[in-house]
């Protein structure tokens, strides 16, 4: 059961793995409000073979594969109080989705994702389970609001309740900590990543002995910039293969002191990046970053693809860490 | 003054339609069946813009994937690509790819536009994609030259106006990019400039046309679009210190203007006593011939039963303006 972290070129993955039939199961359950034990075992079954998937490419810091989870904004809308479901809102064509209204305040009243945690920490033989939340700032933008009217009070009260649960975390054990905030590279104005910084504060600010993870993806992360430098943040983790590593020049220029998380497979093909090839962009990040404050994984998480095609990209991603770590010794 | 309510753009489906729409592509039913059910639909969201005293009203647009996509299926030239986030909402378009000369072959929403005029008690409005919004959401792999591309988009575009101009009552232009701040205000002049090309192909009077603009509204756009010398539909709600500034500080001149005040994007409550105060706060600013009380854009934004709420709001705002 020992597990050590090689102390360079650490490999991990942003969070979501392609659904199991198990986990689509519950969705159908969960959906008909059905929550008993068959439902529990559907999810553990599910975790269970991503946790394995994990394993066998190889991975260091492994998650729950956010099985439990349909909807990275809806599911957590689910379990906060303060939140309704709406009715079906276009997203293309004839494609709709159910989007979160919040219509009271926003409080945390129970455990939602520890148990989960718990469950792949004690199947990941050693290795770290990072666990990962939606964040403030991606939970109201992708909510209808119905009560507050004010962007800023929504957004510190859903900080405050997602600390509780962070908090609960914490106590469990995790010492992986990730906030997703893909809706920070959208549009946002400066006070938006201010307002974002200050929820994070919240949420994360005060934890020690934690790693503290940022997770934003596709579009204008460039906008972040200086802000999140000051984030409490120790790690960020980014999109860069798709955006062609771009980012890594604005980090230069900043001089950037964190921990970088590198997105060295592209998520949004189904094209097997070559070992070789992933090496080059793990070569590429280690120009601007040494290499125990960097991480290499995805771009982001990997739901949207067939399972063999994520396992075959963690499979060479895990090879690529080896040789590139072979080279620096 | 004459003052009217009206929505921007489209409605949202109703759940039969969306229900029909899937079963007409698993095979279920036949395009027969899913244009009975069309029918009763477009027919239901007149009624229900009619029963909130609007005026004039749309067909809902209840077919349209996209904003672009009846315009990007029907024109030769244009293929359709991957899905793409229209402009900053959480909502996609295929993205229109221009393989060779565009053109008009046939009607694209003369039919439906027509239809509505039957049905329709009050006033109808048509609404179509404009020229340098289809341009900036498009991917040009065809034309060397890009003024050529959008001759012949306007032409196109021109064509289809030309053919409703005599069943709507309103014409309306679509045009966010003009407003786009992502855009420099170069590339804003730009378009307004393409826009221009396109009115004076028209024998649309200045009162009957509305060039739309929405998701963003700031001094320097208005400016530059006052410069269009037509009516227009501004978004209140996207940008809002900002849009009050732009109004302050440019007024309004002009045959026709489109008030954004009831916001598309969101479903806070409003009240028809505070959307009608903010009405009679911009229209202390300005002369118009007409005015009308509207939704920020389009309400593809919203799930059918708030779209229905947002009716209900315009027309009481009306009501309440009217009445003071
Ligand atoms: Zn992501």
């Amino acid at each position: 059961m020992s597990f050590r972290l090689p102390n360079k070129l650490v490999t991990t993955i942003v969070g979501s793995y392609p659904y199991f039939p198990e986990a689509l199961k519950a969705f159908q359950l969960r959906k008909r409000r059905v929550r008993g034990s068959e439902y529990e075992e559907l999810v553990k079954t599910a975790i269970r073979k991503t946790v394995e998937d994990y394993l066998s490419a190889g991975v260091d810091i492994v998650s729950d594969g956010e099985q439990r989870r349909e909807d990275m904004a809806v599911f957590f809308a689910e379990e906060l109080k303060g939140f309704e479901i709406s009715e079906p809102v276009r997203i293309f064509d004839n494609v709709y989705y159910r989007k979160p209204v919040i219509v009271d305040d926003i409080e945390w009243t129970h455990e939602i994702v520890v148990e989960d945690w718990r469950y792949a920490s004690s199947i990941s033989r050693g290795r770290p389970v990072k666990v990962t939340l939606t964040g403030p700032y991606t939970m109201y933008s992708w909510s209808f609001d119905k009560h507050y009217g004010n962007m800023r009070n929504a957004i510190l009260d859903l900080a405050r309740a997602l600390a509780r649960e962070v908090e609960a975390l914490v106590n469990a054990g995790a010492k992986y900590v990730q906030v997703d905030e893909p809706a920070l590279s959208t549009r946002v104005e400066k006070e938006d990543v201010k307002l974002a910084g200050e929820a994070l504060e919240i949420m994360v600010g005060k934890l020690s002995n934690v790693k503290r993870i940022m997770h934003v993806c596709y579009g204008k992360i460039e906008r972040l910039f200086p802000e999140v430098l000051d984030y409490p943040i120790d790690q960020l983790d980014l999109e860069t293969k798709n955006s062609e590593y771009r980012l890594l020049k604005l980090l230069r220029e900043y001089s950037f002191d964190k921990e970088l998380a590198l997105g060295v497979v592209d998520v949004h093909s189904s094209r097997i990046e070559t070992i070789e090839e992933i090496v080059d962009g793990i070569r590429k990040g280690l120009e601007i970053i040494p290499p125990d404050r960097l991480y290499v994984k995805p771009d982001c998480g990997l739901k949207r693809l067939k399972r063999e095609t994520a396992l075959a990209k963690l499979r060479n991603m895990v090879k690529a860490a080896e040789k590139a770590r072979e080279e620096l010794a | 003054m004459e003052i009217n309510a009206g929505i921007c753009g489209n409605f949202p489906r109703p759940p039969e339609l969306r229900k029909a729409l899937d079963e007409l592509s698993s095979g279920k039913i036949d395009e027969k069946e899913l244009n009975r059910v069309f029918k009763l639909s477009m027919r239901k969201i007149v009624e229900l813009q009619e029963e909130n005293g609007l005026n004039p009203v749309t067909s809902g647009l209840l077919l349209w994937h996209d904003p672009l996509r009846p315009f990007a299926e029907s024109f030769s030239g244009v293929q359709l690509g991957g899905l793409l986030r229209f402009f900053d909402n959480n909502f996609y378009y295929r993205r229109p790819i221009i393989t060779g000369p565009i053109k008009r072959e046939k009607p694209i929403t003369v039919e439906e536009v027509g239809e509505l005029s039957q049905i329709a008690k009050t006033q109808v409005k048509a609404v179509l994609p404009g020229p340098y919004t289809f341009l900036k959401l498009s991917e040009n792999k065809f034309y060397q030259s890009e003024d050529q591309l959008i001759d012949d988009l306007i032409e196109a575009l021109a064509a289809e106006i030309e053919d409703l101009n005599g069943l709507a009552d309103i014409i309306q232009v679509d045009e966010p990019s003009l407003v786009d701040p992502e855009l420099s205000l170069e590339e804003r002049r730009k378009g307004v400039e393409v826009v221009k090309e396109l009115i004076g192909k028209l024998r649309v009077p200045s009162d009957r046309l509305i060039v739309a603009t929405y998701f963003n509204l700031d001094p320097d756009s208005y400016s530059i679009l006052l410069d269009l010398k037509t009516g227009l539909h501004l978004d209140l709600c996207s940008s809002r210190d900002k849009a009050e500034e732009a109004l302050r500080e440019y007024g309004f001149k002009g045959s026709i203007l489109s008030l954004g005040i009831v916001d598309s994007r969101s479903i806070f409550p409003e009240t028809p006593a505070e959307m009608a105060g903010k009405t009679r706060k911009i229209l202390e600013k300005t002369s118009a011939e007409k005015v009308m009380i509207s939704t920020s854009s389009w309400l593809d934004y919203l799930p059918f039963n708030e779209a229905v709420e947002k009716l209900r709001i315009l027309g009481r705002t009306l009501r309440e303006v009217a009445s003071s």
